[in-house]
């Protein structure tokens, strides 16, 4: 009997264990066992059922919400389970949801919002599986969205219309690939045609290209044997330039065939290759209904590519280099200035040269514009159009950093635009500042004070005109000034190991406020140089030597085995030179901490290091509960409010106002008493 | 349940008893209706239930937001879940869209007790309308000093078509469909009718509950009222079941009903705990008119004692009349429901044990047909008690907001309750055959995975 008793509250001392735990997450195993007993007897689902709706009424937050993970499990699973608690299902939504204004969610908060939106889930969920079945769940669902209008997630609807949305799309594509397929089919043959005739073309100006060439006598093949003494590298530059001389060379007498080469070129790379490997990657992608058909077009295209490239490159080597003469028209018609589009003129600068042919019609007659006066113009308009650093004003920049002499790099701009652009890139991105108005000139002139537009007359006073601030005091009033601004470095995570089984990753300069000393501490967070005595405190200052001469222990370890008799002579070496590099890690130390002292860093960490190291140790003592977890938080506030609204703190500071208070007094009225 | 139905076909147990052993054996299952759903249009709180008295088919609901909407009950308009559950939609629906209809949350609906061609709202705009079902139209509209409350027109009436209204007004008042005016106006009332109630036994008689804690009875054929109840005066227990003590005292029952309780009232005297001697003791609602002299004499100014009898603490929001009319129900808002004996007018000290009751609006209680179980709203909850003991035997849980009104219809042993959270429950006896023929649905079974 007793041990039936104690059977019978199995499953309930279960359930206590598991939901008696501050994890995110029910215990498993103890899940597994819940789950385990409840499936062997209808009698322990109910006592489980009773129990978990008592767990549920439960003040504290993180209770609930693994008390709810585990109805969740069970519900899901057992129809007897979803028949007990639909019964009280009004009562479980509000202790999960807290949707009754006299029944909020108990504390911690962030455990409560997370109940909640889990408790919404789960409804969402269960609704949508046994919804059909339980018209409570139905109700219940109904009143939380449309009456409460609370937020579902609406999971499986969204997964649907994700679901639909794809299908849809690729539906569409296949249509796409079926017309283009359907077109290509039809117009294949003319497509092929026009294809070879091309290529025929090409070969036929290569042959005639090449007939020519074959006529034309080699000239310097004869000096072959003479070369061999030379060495090596300049016969090598001896055949390759021979190589270049076979290359048939363009001249006056096969000037059409090359025109008519390099167009059928052209014709041949922009639109017959892309095209053919469109169709290629076409037919592969298509879903076509016969399949043979669309093999062997497949294998034809194969086929034409091939011949084109081979083609191609026969172009290529025939020397007509037509690609980068291509390229050189292209950049030759690129010699242009955009006038009066400030903000995106860094943005076309850097865009593809193509893209800006658009404009370049309008700004022809620019172009007869000398460039220093496009410059000139532009530093004006800066003036106006504050915050942004122009292209132009970045050109000037370079001009300083490169060479002093303005001039001459505006002559290189004029004469070689790859140059500018080069700048361009390479030039420094500045603040604003009045410095930048004559950037680069070297004034040397004074400048007059009093002609500024404005009648000063009879305000002040007589008004001198001619006062004129000195050239140097213009200098020097220009000079740029920039605030010194700390590179922050990586500042490496304290890594100490956590009771989650995680590392620390708070990243501190020195001191982790809960771990001490930032130390190296390998992946299981275990610090790494356990020998070195106390006064390493400075983690970022000897932490390599010391490993360095923990890795010479262990090779000596090693060693010990093999050389025995070396052994007394290492070991007192190493002794010597630890004691060496511990007297130079203090050394060291010292000075470091000296440097750290005058930085801003070092003067905001360095005060409180003993006060925060106290009470991280603190922290790691108490270890975290269900009630740990109710408790408040310490806030900096707190801390502050401590000591500030303490009662001899408050009463210091009214005896000091009041006497303050009694010293003015006396002050404004010495004659009273 | 074979049982019952062979001794029935031995003739061991007559038809009445036979179908009433049914009836109440469903009513003791009575749960939440899965495949029954009844789609509220409603955007507030539903504050009235009815289904027509002549076909028992056609619930009237009124709800806060002014509107009000017919289902058939018997009738599915479509169905869910291939055909698991079936959505009852409304016929239709008149709401503040309707050119005339009401402005404000509609308190009260009530069917045209003899057919289901009118119906009748009240509502807090301070009108009573009179609506055509066929047309959805208003045919007549009374306007009222206040905030309408509870309307209610007699079951039995042969001779007149009043439309009793409570009020926020003192004075409760009876309007005349017949003629479009006031009939009545019944004075007595120290605060506002919270609810009105016509007797089932007389079709002269009401009854109005008010916020003064006053339950009071009119005869509309006199002025004023002839009887106030008053909680102090009680009876234990109560009397004997009429079949059997007729049957006893070889009265002859086939008589008149008047005259039935004629003689029920001249029985009743030994059974008295007290008499102290005031003539109230010798009222009955059923013989009042034709035997007192007593009462002639006490009637149009009773002793102000009487008169200024309370029934609840804090106001009456729920009355009830049996069947057979010789019981009131009583809900106040010092959360009693109490049985009052109306033959005596004494509260018989029955203790329901209701927890707590809604105070701020008035209640729609429900009684089985043969008087065996009243339905009450308790907060979110329905419960269902014994009206003879008190005990209460059923929990209907199942809304999340209070529960306003209930109403149950006799024909298919269902309760109809209505609340705040804007839906209209069904609570039907459970089916004892589930068809799980169709099996495209999914199984509502165990699932256990490991």
């Amino acid at each position: 009997m007793a041990t039936e008793m104690q059977e019978r509250g199995k499953v309930a001392t279960l359930i206590e264990k598991a939901t008696n735990s501050t994890a995110a997450e029910v215990d498993p195993r103890l899940l597994k066992a819940i789950k385990s007993v409840v499936r062997s007897s209808d009698s322990e689902l109910r006592l489980a059922a009773h129990t978990l709706m008592d767990l549920m009424k439960r003040d504290h937050s993180q209770v609930r919400y693994l008390t709810l993970l585990i109805i969740d499990e069970l519900f899901m699973r057992s129809k007897l389970f979803r028949t007990l608690l639909v019964e009280n299902l009004d009562q479980l939504l509000a202790l999960s949801v807290g949707f009754r204004r006299n029944m909020p969610l108990p504390a911690p908060p962030a455990i409560a919002s997370t109940l909640r939106s889990k408790a919404i889930e789960f409804l969402e969920k269960w609704n949508a599986s046994f919804g059909i079945h339980y018209r409570q769940l139905r109700l219940g669902f109904d009143y939380l969205k449309n009456t409460l209008r609370f937020q579902f997630p609406n999971l499986q609807e969204t997964a649907a219309r994700i679901d639909r949305e794809r299908r849809e799309r690729e539906r569409r594509t296949r249509e796409i690939l079926q017309n283009k397929f359907e077109m290509l089919k039809t117009n294949f043959s003319s497509v092929k045609e026009e294809i070879r005739a091309t290529v025929d073309e090409v070969r036929q100006c290569l042959d005639i290209v090449r007939t020519k060439e074959e006529c034309m006598p080699p000239i310097l093949l004869d000096d072959e044997d003479f070369v061999e003494f030379r060495p090596a590298e300049l016969r090598q530059i001896r055949l390759d330039s021979l190589k270049e001389g076979e290359k048939v060379h363009e001249n006056n007498d096969n000037k059409v065939v090359f025109d008519a080469l390099r167009e059928l070129y052209k014709l041949l790379v922009t639109k017959h290759l892309a095209s053919v490997q469109e169709m290629i990657s076409l037919l592969i992608r298509v879903e076509a209904a016969d399949n043979r058909s669309r093999d062997s077009m497949l294998k034809e295209l194969i086929d034409i590519r091939n011949s084109l490239i081979s083609v191609k490159k026969d172009c290529e080597e025939s020397g007509c280099a037509l690609p980068k003469t291509a390229k050189n028209n292209e950049e030759e018609e690129e010699d242009f200035w955009e006038e009066g589009n400030f903000g995106s003129t860094e943005n076309e600068i850097t865009t593809e040269p193509g893209k800006r042919k658009e404009v370049e019609s309008s700004n022809a007659e620019e172009k007869s514009k000398s460039i220093e006066d496009r410059n000139f113009k532009k530093s004006n308009k800066r003036s106006e159009s504050l915050a942004k650093v122009s292209a132009s004003s970045k050109v000037k920049a370079k001009d300083k950093d490169c060479s002093n002499l303005s001039s001459k790099v505006k002559e290189t701009l004029g004469s070689e635009n790859s140059v500018r652009s080069e700048l361009l890139a390479e030039a420094p991105v500045l603040k604003w500042g009045s410095f930048l108005d004559n950037w680069g000139s070297v004034s040397n002139r004074d400048t007059l004070a009093n002609q500024k537009g404005w009648e000063l007359d009879n305000h002040w006073g007589r008004v001198d005109y001619d006062a004129v601030i000195p050239a140097e005091k213009i200098a020097e009033l220009n000079l740029q000034a920039t605030i010194y601004q700390e590179k922050l470095g990586e500042i490496q995570p304290c890594r100490a190991p956590l009771n989650k089984g995680v590392l620390c990753q708070r990243r501190d300069l020195k001191v982790c406020p809960f771990h001490g000393p930032i130390i190296p501490r390998d992946d299981a967070g275990n610090p790494i140089n356990q020998n070195s005595s106390t006064e390493d405190t400075d983690p970022d200052l000897g932490s390599d030597l010391v490993e360095q001469i923990a890795k010479q222990a262990v090779k000596n370890v090693r060693e010990q085995d093999k050389e025995e008799a070396r052994k007394r002579k290492l070991a007192k070496q190493s002794l010597q030179r630890e004691k060496l590099a511990k007297v130079r890690e203090h050394n060291e130390a010292v000075l470091r901490d000296a440097a750290m002292a005058s930085t801003s860093r070092s003067a905001a960490f360095g005060e409180d290091m003993g006060e925060t190291v106290g009470e991280g140790s603190v922290a790691r003592r108490n270890k975290q509960t269900l009630a740990s977890m109710l408790r408040k938080k310490v806030t900096t506030k707190d801390r502050l409010a401590q000591r500030l609204l303490n009662t001899r703190a408050t009463d210091a500071t009214i005896r000091q106002m009041t006497q303050g208070e009694d010293a003015t007094y006396k002050e404004a009225f010495p004659n009273q008493w | 349940m074979w049982k019952e139905i062979g001794d029935r076909e031995m003739g061991k147990i007559r038809p009445n008893s036979f179908s009433s052993q049914i009836k109440s054996n469903r009513i003791s299952n009575l749960q939440l209706s899965n495949n029954k759903d009844i789609v509220s249009p409603h955007r507030g709180s539903v504050n009235s239930l009815q289904v027509d008295l002549t076909e028992g088919r056609y619930l009237l609901s009124g709800a806060s937001d002014a509107s009000a909407a017919v289902y058939d009950v018997q009738r599915a308009t479509d169905y869910e879940g291939n055909g698991l559950i079936a959505k009852h939609k409304c016929l239709f629906s008149v709401d503040k869209q309707h050119e005339k209809g009401h402005k404000y949350a509609i308190s009260s609906t009530i069917w045209y007790p003899v057919d289901t061609g009118l119906f009748v709202t009240g509502s807090y705009d301070h009108y009573v309308k009179v609506w055509d079902t066929n047309t959805t139209q208003v045919v007549m509209s009374f306007k009222m000093p206040g905030k309408v409350y509870r309307t209610a027109m007699s079951p039995l009436a042969t001779s007149h078509m009043l439309i009793a209204a409570g009020t926020e007004d003192v004075q409760v008042r009876l309007c005349d469909i017949a003629s479009g005016a006031f009939a009545h106006t019944l004075s007595g009332h120290r605060d506002g009718v919270m609810t009105v109630e016509w007797s089932t036994s007389s079709e002269w008689v009401l009854i109005t509950g008010g916020c003064d804690g006053a339950i009071r009875f009119w005869d509309i054929r006199r002025a004023g009222c002839f009887l106030v109840l008053d909680q102090s005066q009680s009876q234990l227990g109560r009397r004997p079941p009429v079949l059997a003590r007729s049957a006893a005292n070889k009265v002859n029952v086939s008589k008149s009903l008047s005259a039935g309780q004629n003689s029920l009232g001249k029985q009743r005297a030994p059974q008295k705990k007290v008499s102290n001697g005031h003539g109230m003791k010798q009222s009955t609602i059923g013989r009042m008119p034709t035997n007192g002299s007593v009462r002639q004499r006490l009637h149009p100014g009773m002793l102000s004692i009487q008169d200024r009898a309370t029934a609840h603490y804090g106001a009456v929001t729920g009355l009830k009349v049996t069947d057979d009319g010789m019981y009131l129900l009583s809900a106040g808002s010092d959360s009693r429901i109490k049985l009052w004996d109306l033959e005596s007018g004494y509260n018989t000290l029955v203790n329901f044990e209701v927890v707590r009751l809604q105070t701020s609006k008035a209640i729609q209680l429900a009684i089985s047909q043969d008087s065996a179980q009243v339905f009450v709203p308790c907060m979110t909850v329905v419960k269902a008690f014994d009206v003879w003991s008190g005990k209460m035997s059923l929990t209907f849980r199942g809304h999340y907001e209070s529960v306003n009104c209930c109403w149950f219809s006799s024909q298919d042993q269902e309760l109809y309750t209505g609340g705040n959270d804007r839906q209209i429950l069904v609570w039907s006896p459970c089916q004892l055959i589930t068809d799980d023929t169709d099996a495209g649905r999914t199984k509502d079974e165990d699932n256990w995975s490991d």
